[in-house]
């Protein structure tokens, strides 16, 4: 049997998918349910004075109106889970609905609980909310300014913390024969998965059980802090992820309604469900990315980069999410040099509350940022001294024979060969001959344009002695159990989470391949804490290289364990025996061998097992990993902007990344397409907005603008594969390249494009109105 | 949110400024007003439909006037709430003497919150214009109708 | 809850249901909360995600913008009526070979918007088939493979098609 490793086979949950046989939370119906509706702030910054629940609880129908003065007490505030050190972090937990007073437009005032839904939302029309307004502030920068409104009274200029990372002397700069500045705002954008935020919670009484079906990303995260939310312990609280329709960073969060859901369920001792509609997801759900980047880049006139500084003034909202503090820090302060051997670097972050949603994990989580502030440097550095865009980086790649590479960052970059992806984007695209036909088209006043972006992210979180000193209230590591029934089926039980990732499929095909057996006949399970001994998730690019990781170590405990079965049943030792295609066979002696089918029926039934062996085929793992793993890649975009109109039309993308060793092809680039489309939407038409008093309006999807599928023109995708050394499939993890990627490759692509225009700055997203002032602006400095 | 907008009366400006103060000329006039009482001082409690493209509802608030300065200037203010949100509004009105009567200049600066503010904002400054084009025509009407009672 | 409810008739895959409801339920609701047909999704409250689409009348509609009244004596097809795992439709073998779907929650949606885009237009070119699923988003697939699908499943369908027509004209012999 060909190896199953690499093989484009179809997806494992699809069945289920596409004949509505799915199961979401919001499909979960239990007898005696009832429904829950939240009413939430309708403004920024105000002080509750009255809430009147009187009318909704009278409405027949309605079982029962909380506010936050009824949670006081019964259950906990909701904490951060990113602690970051060193950065004077100052931390507030979120109470589970608002009390006195309300810090963001969505922020949950009041549940009301009812025998249908339609009555749920009746009830919230019949509360009556008395607010006292408070002076509101949006923005980032205007936050930290003297004088500003305080979100949280007692946090000077609303700074929750200041993170510095690296020093570069000034005159690294003052002496430099080239430096760029440049100052970028990475805007606000909506994760938006497709199926907003649910709960169904279901409480015995009798045993104190708690059973809580949500949409998670990371059910044991959500046990762990639940648990202490709740004041029930883990051994009894089960938390469910069933099928989750998407996450995109979303729905690592752990949040406060989804905790008063259960709360509500226990206290009225019947099953509650909750979803969010989709105006309450745009407010109620976390937001992300909101940085303003100011990047120093210095070098010489050769090209050479040879120190870089970089300030992002993060926009974190109301409070500090999950892993909120970790995302501007961490995940972007580190990765900021990118792919370039940038000897020195320094880094700053402010992290500023506003009266705005929480921002936390977006796919990528900091380092779309990171990317997108390097990619558009060295741009700009190659703009200045007037070198090709592609000669400066190859000039700069830190070198093939350089890796392990340890950063100006202080990270290890584990295995690269950025020129190897360079090379093969430039040959699919036709890199010469792009421009030649760019220079010919503006002789006829056509607007071309080429952007590349060639990226290295930072995935597969990770060691968790590094998640613990960089404040991660997280392990890091993940668990499989490999489990052999009597028959020789399999399961595979894992403490990822996959939503959409497909490891159903992929994790069978690593089985499949280390066992020999059909992919039919393994089951890949997750999500329940009760059924899954330990794990941490889905996120980060972490579930192949880590999840995967662990049930490629666990398999092999099996097959070991198998081979000493069939060795003792076959009275030879296991050196001379050989395994293949799902059989043990004695070397050289054809005939004489067990089908793994046969084994694991001896282990099962263990009648005549080795001296001193446990019976049972099963095996776990808990497998953490020694570093992280760093994808890359050469992304090239080609554009063409209609100069009367500031009309933007993708003409071609190609990527090409090199995400280690690549199990199952046709899931990899399905993951890529993904991720373009959510980067490219990020560049092109996303955008989060507030107006100065803290409302949300673009909450909708009328006004928050989701790719289509007519927006794009065929992805053309390829892969290089570098296996990574710190896993034993060599996998890198794939799902957050394109998001990373893209939005620079795209802002690059515009900019070459405008170039005749004097034009070397726009800020995302890059709607045509944008575009086209800049023209008017341009033609009229020419 | 600022919102402009320009209304010319065929009339004189003292017919205007009487119409456009008195209590029933604008109860009559307002789009989608269920109730127009006088309180205290001068201080109306106000009942009003409202449809701004998806978001629709009953809003109840106060409007009030003051600053006036016959017959040229009076600023207007609007506090309503209702189930779509809040609406809080100031309004400086201007009477002008036009060629052909009165120019009316109405600039207010608007703040919504809720449903209004999140769906139905980036049409809000149309729907207002259609809105105070409605109220001011109905006003044209009943100074019209005023006129020739007279 | 009080309100007064109106009763409807509605025959849904296949099968005639009858239901006292309230004039404001919407159709999606009555599929999912009252038939418990829970493969039709509702991903938005302003009509632009089409993950409710289904067939009503032989039409593709978004199930959250009709009421369930509205359904009253017609005829409403959702994913759970398109086929099964013993026969799947055209369309379904398309989305599972061709990798057309991720979390899967927007799915039901796209292949009901696709079963009305390829009744209107069944050898669509790639770019009509991007313009045809303007009424749908899909967050996690960047909609390639998608349109991939759909290809695939445009194709079967005519094959299957000219199969049948080859199959009457040999029935039919001298007509």
């Amino acid at each position: 049997m060909a190896s199953m490793i690499g093989m484009r086979v179809k997806r494992k949950e699809d069945p289920k998918l596409i004949t509505g046989n799915g199961n979401f939370t919001d499909d979960i119906k239990l007898p005696g349910m009832l429904y829950a509706a939240f009413l939430r702030s309708t403004h920024a910054h105000a002080r509750i004075k009255r809430i009147d629940v009187s009318q909704a609880v009278e409405l027949p129908g309605v079982v029962a109106v909380y506010t936050g003065e009824d949670l006081t007490g019964k259950i906990k505030s909701v904490p951060t889970s990113w602690y970051v050190p060193g950065c004077n972090l100052k931390a507030k937990d979120r109470s589970p609905l608002a009390v006195d007073k309300v810090l963001y437009v969505g922020e949950g005032v009041a549940m009301v609980v009812a025998e249908d839904r339609y009555t749920a939302y009746d009830a919230l029309n019949a509360i009556e909310v008395e607010y006292e307004e408070l002076k509101a502030v949006t923005g980032q920068e205007a936050a930290l300014k003297d004088g500003a409104p305080l979100v949280h009274e007692d946090v000077k200029n609303n700074l929750a913390f200041l993170w510095k990372a690296g020093d570069v002397p000034d005159e690294a700069f003052t002496n430099a024969e080239v430096v760029v500045r440049e100052r970028y705002y990475e805007q606000r954008v909506v994760p938006n998965p497709m199926e907003t935020r649910a709960a169904v919670a279901q409480y015995n009484s009798g045993s104190g059980d708690m059973t809580v079906w949500c949409t998670s990303q990371n059910p044991h995260i959500h046990r762990m802090v639940y648990a202490e939310v709740l004041g029930i312990p883990e051994s009894k609280l089960r938390i469910i992820a069933p099928d989750v329709g998407g996450g995109f960073g979303a729905k690592i969060g752990v949040y406060a309604d989804e905790a008063v859901v259960a709360y509500a369920a226990r206290h009225l001792k019947r099953p509650v469900k909750w979803m969010e509609d989709r105006k309450e997801h745009f407010m109620a759900t976390n937001h992300a990315r909101d940085e303003v980047i100011e990047v120093e880049l210095a070098g010489k006139r050769d090209g050479t980069m040879t120190a870089l500084r970089v300030r992002n003034t993060a926009n974190m909202g109301a409070y500090l999410s999950t892993m909120g503090a970790g995302v501007p820090t961490i995940c972007f302060g580190l990765m900021v040099t990118g792919a370039y051997a940038i000897p020195q670097a320094a880094v700053e972050v402010y992290g500023v509350y506003t009266n705005t949603t929480p921002t936390d994990a977006y796919r990528g989580a900091g380092k779309p940022e990171s990317a997108y502030q390097i990619e558009r440097a060295v741009d700009a550095f190659a703009r200045e001294i007037g070198m090709d865009p592609v000669e400066i980086r190859r000039k700069n790649f830190v070198p093939k024979e350089k890796f392990p590479y340890d950063t100006a960052m202080a990270v290890t970059y584990d295995s690269g060969d950025y020129m190897l992806t360079l090379d093969k984007a430039l040959e699919i695209a036709d890199y010469e001959e792009l421009r030649r036909e760019q220079e010919a088209l503006r002789k006829q006043g056509r607007y071309l344009g080429i952007g590349l972006s060639t990226y290295v992210e930072l995935c597969g979180l990770g060691p968790s002695k590094v998640a613990g000193a960089i404040g991660l209230q997280f392990g890091q590591w993940e668990n499989a159990t490999v489990r052999v029934h009597p028959s020789g089926k399999v399961t595979v039980l894992t403490g990822a989470s996959p939503h959409g990732q497909g490891e159903d499929t992929t994790f069978a095909q690593v089985v499949a391949d280390k066992f020999g057996v059909p992919l039919e006949d393994i089951e890949v399970l997750h999500g329940d804490t009760q059924m899954i001994p330990m794990g941490w998730g889905t996120y980060g690019s972490r579930t192949t290289p880590v999840g995967g990781a662990a049930v490629a170590i666990a398999a092999e405990r099996v097959t070991e364990k198998a081979k000493k079965i069939a060795a003792h049943e076959l009275e030879v030792s296991t050196e001379d025996l050989e395994f293949s295609d799902g059989i043990f066979q004695v070397k050289g002696v054809p005939g004489h061998q067990r089908t793994f089918q046969e084994i694991a029926r001896s282990a099962n039934m263990a009648w005549n097992l080795p001296e001193g062996m446990e019976p049972a085929l099963e095996a776990q793992s808990f497998f953490d990993p020694s570093n992280f793993v760093y994808p890359f890649g050469a992304h090239i975009c080609v554009v063409e902007v209609d100069s009367n109109t500031g009309q933007i039309e993708l003409k071609r993308y190609i990527a090409v990344d090199d995400v280690g060793r690549v199990i199952n092809p046709m899931i990899a680039e399905g993951q890529v397409h993904g991720g373009l489309a959510q980067g490219i939407g990020q560049a092109l038409w996303e955008g989060a907005v507030y107006e100065e008093n803290g409302q949300l309006i673009s909450g909708t999807f009328m006004d928050y603008t989701m790719p289509k599928a007519d927006f794009f023109p065929v992805l053309e995708t390829a892969f290089t594969e570098t296996p990574s050394p710190v896993n034993p499939l060599g996998a890198k993890g794939v799902g957050e390249t394109g998001a990373t990627a893209s939005p620079p490759a795209v802002v690059n692509a515009v900019l070459d494009a405008l170039r005749p225009f004097g034009i070397t700055h726009l800020d995302m997203p890059l709607t045509p109105e944008k575009v086209w002032r800049a023209m008017q602006k341009g033609r009229k400095e020419a | 949110m600022k919102i402009e907008y320009e209304y010319t009366f065929d009339m004189p400006r003292e017919v205007v400024w009487n119409v456009i103060q008195d209590e029933d000329a604008l109860r009559a006039s307002l789009p989608g007003c269920k109730a127009f009482e006088h309180g205290e001082d001068d201080v109306y409690h106000a009942e009003m439909g409202v449809s701004i493209g998806p978001v629709k509802g009953i809003f109840t608030g106060k409007v009030q006037q003051i600053n006036q300065e016959e017959p040229t200037y009076y600023r207007l203010l609007v506090r309503g709430k209702g189930k779509p949100g809040e609406i809080d509004a100031v309004a400086d009105m201007k009477l002008n003497q036009a060629e052909q009567g009165t120019k009316l200049i109405c600039s207010a600066d608007v703040q919504v919150t809720g449903v209004l503010a999140s769906v139905g904002q980036r049409i809000m400054n149309g729907a207002a214009k259609v809105v105070l084009g409605q109220f001011f025509k109905a006003m044209d009407k009943e100074m019209k109708q005023r006129q020739t009672q007279c | 809850m009080s309100a007064k409810k109106i009763k409807i008739s509605v025959k849904v895959n296949g099968i005639q249901h009858t239901a006292e409801v309230e004039a404001r339920l919407l159709l999606v609701h009555y599929l999912r909360d009252v038939l418990d047909l829970t493969g039709t999704h509702v991903g938005c409250d302003t009509t632009q995600c089409g993950a409710c689409t289904i067939m009503l009348n032989g039409e593709a509609v978004k199930s959250c913008t009709v009421l369930a009244v509205q359904a009253d004596g017609g005829e409403v097809m959702t994913v759970e009526g398109i086929g099964s795992m013993e026969q799947l439709h055209p369309i379904q073998e398309g989305f599972w070979e061709k990798h057309g779907l991720q979390c899967g929650f927007c799915t039901s949606g796209v292949m009901m918007a696709t079963m009305g885009l390829l009744q209107e237009n069944p050898e669509p070119t790639e770019q009509e088939i991007r313009e045809g699923l303007k009424g749908v988003i899909c967050r996690c697939t960047g909609y390639q493979y998608i349109v991939g699908a759909i290809q695939d499943a445009a194709q079967r369908m005519s094959e299957a098609k000219r199969g049948e027509e080859i199959e009457t004209l040999h029935a039919g012999g001298g007509k």
